[in-house]
């Protein structure tokens, strides 16, 4: 190995002897010496490391420090290469028969002498085709059937072509006759064959014994014009189509992100449709009123949160509507109890702290009775809840109000009234008042 | 048992059948670590009838699977008593699958956390019924109701026939009665309280917003007025 590194870096080789017949004969011997002391460990090197370049088949690994104190000539120089020393086989120049041949012609090849086959190897690849033959009355009672394109003559040709060819249609087509017989594409050629065959096949009942090809000659002609086209495009046609591949993929993701931007904006459709439910009697002019909402949307500032609780609140449809189980089927009674799929996440947080709050089991026995009034309680909760929040941003707002008018006019001061926010305002008031 | 003909798929219109049942497990600690599994615990997971009756009259069979962990978790009890007792050392979620003798009839399932250890008692942490017996062990399980919703002519007599068969009240390891009844008194207080704190809030409310507006228009008086 090493030898290879240094022959490669073109470095002065270590003193190898000149190969002769004895040295050669002797490198096993030598060989064989030199792996003993190859699997001792050389001075210096560390256990561990040994340990590790020696852990498979005991040979030697491919860089080893040569130069230790064993170090024997040579160190892991090869002589080049070992061919084998065995008995070269003979060969000898035979003759041979080849069963494709009929005039029995005789030829000869080289041969080893130790292999003693009798049949010619290549025998096997001459394969011999059945071609189907008709005698002329069969021709007469079942193959008439397309005078029009096919003669007698013709259909014979096409068969004598197809025996002579072994049934290789390029050639065949290559070969037809065209001055006694006419044009003939590959595709005629077949269509007959198969037809003829199938014909024979069916009129001497060997249908269930024989599968016989069908052979759909349109196909093959518009598969080979489509293939036609494809190959004569023009370089111009190829880069028109790739531009229009690519616009249609430009098209496509266009089109998805406008279907995703309509989805987002019903789902807003929908959500404030819930709010402003009440304001509307006839479907139809609530969707007028909305398309104006919309548009009118960017000049009106955002109604708060508070005012749409409150809208909420006052209409009813706050709250949780639990899905209705009607219609037939088995099912658990306590699938009534689960919470519908859309409610938000901080609503169904809200409503967890509510039920710790209240010390309600938060999965009671499901007998009829509880799970409505249990539902009905989670729904007043989630009232509860909103309330709440709307109030406490009521209060937050009356702070505000209150400091920006005592900054706007010093000395005076607006009352809060005492019931908002008890725990607030006597702290909020002693300090104001 | 009766021949319907041909219209035994046909559902009957408006009828509804109820059937409770309560599922659970009991647990017993064996009081030290087994030597060769580690197991800790003997368990039974079970389904039975709330009243006593018999289910395998209208129940074709009930698999429970468990954690996946043990030998072929899918077992399948075809007659009563439904149930599987096993070993083990941990708590895991059995799925209970209930199959009905008629095919037309969808399988319920229900999902019982394995108790095997008592937790300590937290609010609202009462999700099955867990009650410690000296004698049997822990002992934790729902209750729970079939709702047959216009059942097919076949389920029905097969829900009558088990309905024939009922013999009184099973008991139970945990008094369902009482707590149904402490649940629904508990559920009608709390609403209660809720509905009159939303009243309070709703008038609160209301004051808030005519404060704010009231607010606003001062605010906007002492703006606009020279200072």
């Amino acid at each position: 190995m090493s030898a290879d590194v240094r022959d490669i870096l073109d470095m002065e080789r270590a003193n190898t002897p000149e190969v002769t017949k004895d040295s050669f004969l002797a490198t096993k011997k030598r060989n064989f010496e030199r792996t003993k002391h190859a699997s001792r460990r050389p001075e210096g090197m560390h256990r561990e490391v040994f340990a590790l370049l020696y852990t498979d088949k005991k040979d030697a690994p491919p860089l080893l420090p040569t130069d230790t104190a064993l170090g024997i000539g040579g160190g892991y120089k090869q002589t080049k290469a070992r061919l084998g020393m065995k008995k070269v086989r003979k060969w000898e120049w035979a003759p041979f028969a080849n069963p494709a041949r009929t005039d029995a012609a005789a030829f000869h090849h080289w041969k080893r002498v130790s292999d003693d086959s009798g049949e010619y190897p290549f025998a096997m690849f001459n394969v011999q085709l059945e071609i189907p033959s008709y005698t002329m009355t069969e021709y007469n009672a079942h193959l008439r059937n397309n005078i029009t394109n096919w003669s007698k003559v013709q259909t014979d040709h096409l068969f004598d072509l197809a025996r002579r060819f072994d049934l290789r249609f390029i050639v065949m087509a290559d070969r037809w006759n065209r001055q006694q017989h006419g044009d003939k594409t590959v595709e005629d050629l077949k269509e007959r064959y198969y037809e003829v065959v199938a014909l024979l096949a069916k009129a001497k009942n060997q249908t269930i014994e024989k599968r016989v090809y069908s052979y759909d000659p349109e196909h093959e002609r518009r598969r080979k014009e489509q293939l036609e086209k494809l190959f004569k495009r023009t370089t111009l046609q190829v880069e028109e189509e790739q531009i229009l591949i690519n616009e249609m993929k430009k098209i496509e993701a266009r089109k998805k992100e406008r279907e995703r931007k309509t989805q987002d904006l019903q789902k807003l459709i929908s959500q404030a449709d819930q709010q402003n439910e009440h304001a509307s009697s006839t479907p139809s002019t609530r969707k007028y009123e909305k398309k104006l909402h919309k548009k009118k949307v960017h000049h009106q500032p955002r109604p708060s949160k508070v005012d749409s609780v409150v809208n909420a609140i006052e209409i009813g449809s706050s709250g949780i509507k639990f899905a209705d189980l009607r219609g037939s089927g088995v099912s658990l009674r306590s699938q009534k109890m689960k919470l519908p799929a859309n409610i938000g996440q901080r609503k169904v947080k809200a409503l967890e702290q509510a039920i710790q709050e209240f010390k309600v089991d938060p999965a009671p026995p499901p007998t009829e009775d509880i799970c409505t009034s249990f539902n009905e309680l989670r729904s007043d909760m989630v009232l509860l809840c909103e309330l709440r929040t709307a109030l406490s941003t009521c209060i937050y707002e009356m702070e505000s109000l209150k400091h920006q008018y005592e900054a706007a006019c010093p000395g005076k001061t607006l009352n809060i009234p005492p019931s908002m926010a008890p725990l607030k305002t006597e702290t909020l008031d002693n300090t104001t008042n | 048992m009766a021949d319907f003909g041909g219209d035994s798929g046909g559902r009957l219109k408006g009828v509804t059948i109820v059937k409770p049942i309560v599922y659970g497990n009991i647990a017993r600690s064996f009081g030290k670590k087994r030597e060769e599994d580690g197991h800790t615990h003997q368990w039974k997971v079970y389904l039975k009838p709330y009243f006593n009756e018999d289910m395998s009259i209208y129940v074709k069979k009930v698999h429970f699977k468990l954690h996946e962990s043990y030998a072929n978790p899918n077992r399948i009890v075809v007659k009563p008593p439904y149930e599987v007792t096993e070993t083990g050392w941990g708590e895991f979620e059995v799925v209970i699958k209930i199959y009905f003798n008629d095919q037309s009839e969808r399988p319920v399932t229900c999902y019982h956390i394995l108790k095997l250890f008592q937790s300590p008692v937290v609010d609202g942490e009462l999700t099955s019924t867990t009650t410690m017996d000296t004698k049997k062990g822990l002992v934790s399980e729902s209750y729970e109701e079939i709702v047959f919703q216009e059942p097919t002519q076949v389920m029905q007599h097969y829900l009558m026939l088990s309905e024939q068969s009922s013999n009184g009240l099973l008991s139970h390891d945990t008094d369902f009665e009482e707590k149904k009844t402490k649940t629904l008194d508990n559920i009608v207080n709390v609403k209660k309280k809720v509905k009159g704190e939303i009243l309070t809030l709703k008038d609160k409310l209301k004051l808030a917003r005519e404060t704010i507006s009231k607010f606003k228009a001062e605010l906007a008086k002492v703006q606009k007025a020279p200072t």
